[in-house]
């Protein structure tokens, strides 16, 4: 049997390509999602707006107006684009015993469950966030600023979309143990979204929970890119040393979610057949 | 001969949660240590031999995909050793994989939303198979299957049958060493199985590749294994040729008997009753007789008996006496009713 015939990388380029070709199949979703958004947007603007309203200074926590609106339709747009429903497929894959037959694929699970939803990742950047920043760009009137920040915020997002991924990964693992999702994965969403700053900007936190939230991954997974994006006054050595924190919690996760993997596959009893 | 799968004195516990009734019970159950340990495999030992088909059967809950998740390395044995092609295949799980194929009847590993072929191009690079294995492959595929005509539809629109059949295609697709089938003909038609029951005849014996089969549908085994494994409770039951199975059950008939319609209609009924009073008459009329089995088969009564023990002349006239007959078949033993024999704990 002549095995590598093909060069490795092959294999984690056909399940990009694969998961491109399923995501534009299922192009009507796209269209949902981003209508689900605008609704989204329409509230927040309202909400927001009447916050600022009863406060009668023009920025709050320093940030104005159009800053937090920038940033919440931003966040709004990159939640859009990291949400994979990772958890959910998996859950639901381990009750129905069909995650046995991607178990026993030649490739490393957790690898190949990234590579599965890569092609996901890309199209639903092309389709969601980046539409939605121009938008912006646009229609404030450069309100944001182009230059070596692009550069942070693009390493930022992957970084960032890592560790989602492994966060999500390690509460898809608690599925094996409780063999029901919905419960964990609302709790999960619940949590990640508010903590990590996307649904409130952390300047708006009070002090005590700042301090925690700064100490917990999530953050780096909205908040640190975000900033990158809408906050003038980083330095680029600021800009490095959170990179950093980033390299550091997706470090972190990726090794706790591995190790948990490992561990709860030693003692799961994998439903059916 | 290396065996290409030896397991010994395999066995594998689960750690069960006790469940209580009730709304109060399911409350009491977030806090409970009450664990029961199931046996699911009590030290299971087989060896198999590159290019059988073995036929692996036992009652629903008896342990066999326990067991095949263990060789596929899925789960790690409580206690004993497995080897797949010399190697334990929890401890290799991806090099294990590279020379393992899976199907389950129920579930697919074909991509969803895309046509079948892109599928096995998807698989063709995860294997790393080579481009002319590859073709070669699908090359054989269509000497053997009408296929082609499949390629170009996504799986979603595939019926059953056909999803079966190419997901049989896509476990074979590297060339593996093992291809374990898990009720592959399970919801299918009659000419559908027997398609897909000829389909995996050629494969192994095109490519010397060893099939490990699970399945209730005695046609697939009669069609396809020489050995079967069976297997209840955890343990092995019986691990030989079906032939002898059935030399060891060689003085079983089945005498097939059809009575002269009642006028009333009350046919069926009538049938019903006399099936479950006819064992105690026999066996009252016949000291002698200790195993026997009565079974309705559409207008026909089956009796299994054993001639050793009573001759089937003797019960045919006893059952002449009864009421008028007006048909008689008598038939050696299926595959089918040594297995049910088996599993009711007639061979112990």
């Amino acid at each position: 049997m002549s095995k590598a015939a093909t060069p490795s990388l092959s294999k984690y380029k056909t399940l990009t390509r694969a998961g491109i070709m399923e995501a534009l199949t299922f192009r009507a979703s796209y269209v949902i999602s981003v209508l689900g958004n605008l609704v989204y947007l329409v509230v927040i603007y309202y909400l927001w707006k009447a916050i600022y309203a009863s406060s009668n200074v023009d920025a709050v926590n320093g940030m104005t107006f159009s800053d937090t609106m920038i940033y919440l339709v931003l966040a709004a747009a990159l939640g859009n684009f990291l949400e994979t429903y990772l958890v959910w497929d998996i859950g639901y894959d381990i009750q129905t015993g069909r995650i046995v037959l991607n178990i026993i694929k030649p490739m490393d699970f957790q690898v190949y469950t990234f590579f599965n939803y890569s092609g996901k990742y890309l199209i639903s950047f092309f389709t969601t966030f980046l539409p939605t920043f121009i938008l912006v760009y646009l229609l404030t009137g450069g309100a944001i600023v182009i230059g070596i920040n692009i550069l942070f915020f693009m390493v930022g997002v992957i970084l960032g979309l890592l560790i989602n991924f492994c966060i999500d990964f390690f509460v898809a693992t608690i599925c094996l143990y409780t063999q029901s999702t919905w419960g964990i994965n609302i709790m999960k969403e619940v949590i990640v979204m508010f903590v990590s700053g996307a649904v409130v900007p952390l300047a708006f936190f009070p002090e005590p929970l700042k301090t925690i939230v700064g100490y917990l991954p999530f953050q780096a997974i909205y908040n640190t890119p975000l900033q990158f994006l809408v906050n003038e006054s980083l330095t680029v050595n600021k800009c490095i040393e959170m990179l950093l924190w980033q390299v550091f919690w997706m470090v972190l996760t990726l090794a706790a979610s591995r190790l948990f993997w490992k561990k709860s596959l030693k003692i799961i009893t994998v439903n059916g057949g | 001969m290396e065996p290409c799968i030896q397991l010994k004195q395999i066995s594998k516990e689960f750690k069960i949660l006790n469940r209580r009734q009730g709304l109060k019970g399911s409350i009491r159950d977030l806090f409970s240590r009450d664990y029961n340990i199931i046996k699911a495999v009590n030290s299971v030992s087989m060896d198999i031999m590159q290019g059988e088909i073995v036929g692996y059967l036992g009652p629903n809950g008896a342990g066999k995909s326990t067991t095949i998740k263990m060789m596929t390395g899925v789960l790690e044995p409580t206690s004993g050793e497995i080897l797949v092609n010399g190697r334990v295949p929890y401890k290799n799980r991806t090099q294990n994989a590279q020379e393992i194929g899976v199907v389950f009847g129920q579930r697919s590993q074909l991509w969803w939303a895309l046509p079948v072929i892109e599928s096995f191009g998807i698989l063709k690079d995860i294997y790393q198979i080579g481009d002319k294995n590859y073709k070669d492959m699908l090359d054989l595929y269509e000497s053997l299957v009408d296929v082609k005509s499949l390629y170009k539809k996504p799986v979603r629109q595939l019926s059953l049958g056909q999803r079966t059949l190419c997901d049989i295609l896509a476990a074979f697709l590297h060339n593996p060493s093992v291809v374990f089938l898990d009720e592959p003909t399970i919801g299918l038609d009659v000419s559908m199985k027997s398609k897909i029951r000829e389909l995996i005849k050629s494969l192994n014996r095109e490519k010397k590749t060893t099939v490990i089969l699970t399945t209730h549908d005695m046609g697939d085994v009669d069609a396809l294994c020489k050995r079967i494994v069976i297997i209840d409770k955890g343990a092995v039951l019986y691990d030989n040729d079906i032939d002898s199975l059935k030399r060891f059950f060689g003085a079983y008939r089945t005498l097939k008997v059809m009575f002269v319609n009642e006028p009333s209609g009350k046919n069926q009924e009538l049938l019903e009753k006399t099936a479950v009073e006819l064992p105690d008459q026999l066996k009252g009329r016949f000291p002698e007789m200790r195993y026997v089995s009565v079974s309705v088969n559409e207008e026909w009564i089956d009796i299994l008996i054993n001639e050793d023990e009573v001759p089937m002349m003797k019960v045919l006239n006893y059952m002449q006496e009864i009421r008028k007959i007006i048909n008689v078949k008598i038939e050696e033993i299926s595959t089918e009713s040594i297995i049910k024999k088996i599993y009711e704990g007639g061979i112990r």
